[in-house]
């Protein structure tokens, strides 16, 4: 894979990321994320280990208690973030809270100074057009926004640039499919456990239907099965920061099926034109990013 | 799994390749035939991405899965009406157009390593998809006459046309560059 294809892929991660919320609106509101996602990271681990079986078995005898380590450490992470999201994300409106969830964009490059990594000027630029275009889009929203509810969500997006910047790094040196399985399969354990906790009844408390079943289904092929594992060989060849810019798109994708598809799938939510504007910042951030700018073709894909 | 299936004899192997591949399309469409995403007039068809990959990957055993898959599809959401003809021809056709292109029109063998190889994989894909298009709306439209021809046409359109680029690229680029998969060669 080239960085064009690996690009590429990052773009196609990020709009199957985007779906999520469509596949979600025909489950009731009353069952629980943990409760979907301990069943969808385990369908999904399940369905690659038996497809890839072979590669799991040989990335196991050759560094299986490193992959694993490393694989509960990405599976922390990414719950951490997630509940972090979750919580957060009850203080704000949808539009809001999207664009709030793009911030990782801006976050990432502190974390990679952090950790004594270089950032290259170009993606300084981007950055700064990305987090232009996030805050034309809050516009006023932000003020009336509670300090704690903003705070989550802000930590959330630390944890969640560590995770890319961890996973950016593990993907160079693994098999992209076991870090997939084994990834899934330690977030289903550690959602299963706060699910049970939350709820000790578990699957008797979920109002099981055909439509809840496939969209189960759904959701374990193509957002955790198949864009995770797409995301992971993408990361093999592009940095973390061309990664968390791309990401940044799915709000332009979010804002686009909320005002192109019917109501039946998704609340419909026209765009103000800050919306737009702010749209269109974070679309012209992640082309600079991605482009590869005459002389600059021989860049090293670093972090 | 290779060297297994190099020892069968080349029927066996054709109908074996057939029938993991109507699995495999099956076990992707099914979920989307239970939820009704559109009630009443159609549903989203991310399947559609297995267009190409059939195509190009597999070739003929390839095509008639598709088309295969697709009429079991119909059977088991209960759509099964006599326009289901021209759903399997047109399912079938829509890969064979990248099988064909790759194989007998293009000088150079499939890749997607270039800007200028995926504009000519989008090019097969739209014109994939107007095929079908043209062969499934009129049989349609036979059977409902009160049916919005353009808006079907456009229906059936985006579906063949959205899902193999969106999600069939990347997963074409996956297949033959991390995972070892050889597009059939002329």
């Amino acid at each position: 894979m080239n960085r064009l294809q690996a690009n590429l892929c990052l773009v196609c991660v990020t709009l199957c990321w985007s779906t999520e919320v469509i596949i979600f609106s025909c489950i009731p509101d009353n069952v629980l994320p943990f409760a979907t996602t301990f069943i969808c990271n385990a369908i999904a681990s399940v369905i690659l280990a038996v497809c890839f079986f072979k590669r799991v078995k040989k990335e196991i005898s050759t560094s299986g208690k490193k992959t694993l380590l490393r694989c509960l450490l990405l599976g922390l992470l990414n719950c951490g973030y997630n509940v972090l999201y979750l919580y957060g994300l009850n203080d704000f409106d949808v539009s809001t809270g999207a664009f709030t969830f793009s911030m990782t964009v801006v976050v990432l490059p502190v974390v990679l100074i952090t950790m004594r990594k270089t950032v290259g000027a170009k993606t300084w630029a981007s950055v700064v057009l990305v987090l232009v275009g996030i805050v034309v889009a809050l516009g006023g929203n932000i003020a009336s926004v509670p300090p704690l509810g903003l705070l989550l969500m802000f930590m959330g997006c630390v944890v969640r640039a560590v995770f890319i910047v961890k996973l950016n790094e593990y993907a160079k040196e693994h098999d992209a499919v076991s870090l997939s399985v084994f990834i899934s399969a330690f977030v289903a354990v550690i959602s299963f456990v706060i699910w049970l906790v939350l709820q000790p009844n578990t699957f008797a408390e979920i109002p099981w239907s055909g439509t809840i079943i496939a969209s189960l289904f759904i959701h374990a092929y193509f957002i955790v099965a198949f864009a995770q594992t797409l995301n992971i060989f993408a990361q093999k060849r592009a940095t973390a920061t061309e990664a968390t810019i791309i990401y940044t798109l799915e709000i332009v994708f979010s804002l686009i099926w909320g005002a192109v598809l019917p109501e039946t799938l998704i609340e419909r939510v026209v765009p103000t034109p800050f919306h737009i504007i702010g749209a269109l910042l974070i679309v012209a951030g992640s082309i600079i990013e991605i482009v590869e700018f005459k002389g600059n073709r021989r860049l090293k894909n670093v972090s | 799994m290779s060297l297994k299936l190099s020892k069968l004899s080349k029927p066996v192997r054709f109908c074996l390749i057939t029938c993991v591949l109507i699995l495999v399309y099956l076990i992707i469409a099914i979920p989307f035939k239970v939820m009704s995403v559109i009630p009443g007039f159609t549903d989203i068809r991310p399947v559609m991405l297995l267009k190409p990959v059939y195509g190009i990957f597999f070739g003929i055993p390839g095509c008639i899965a598709f088309a295969i898959g697709n009429l079991i599809g119909d059977i088991i959401s209960d759509s099964l009406r006599w326009s289901s003809i021209a759903g399997f021809a047109a399912n079938f056709l829509g890969p064979f157009v990248f099988y064909v292109f790759w194989t007998r029109i293009s000088k150079t063998p499939f890749s997607l390593r270039t800007g200028k190889s995926i504009l000519k994989q989008l090019a097969v894909i739209v014109v994939s998809s107007v095929i079908e298009a043209l062969i499934i709306t009129p049989a349609v439209k036979l059977i409902y006459p009160e049916i919005d021809m353009l808006l079907l046409f456009i229906t059936i359109f985006l579906n063949g046309a959205a899902f193999p680029l969106m999600l069939g690229i990347p997963l074409m680029i996956l297949m033959q560059e991390e995972l070892g998969f050889k597009p059939i060669t002329r």
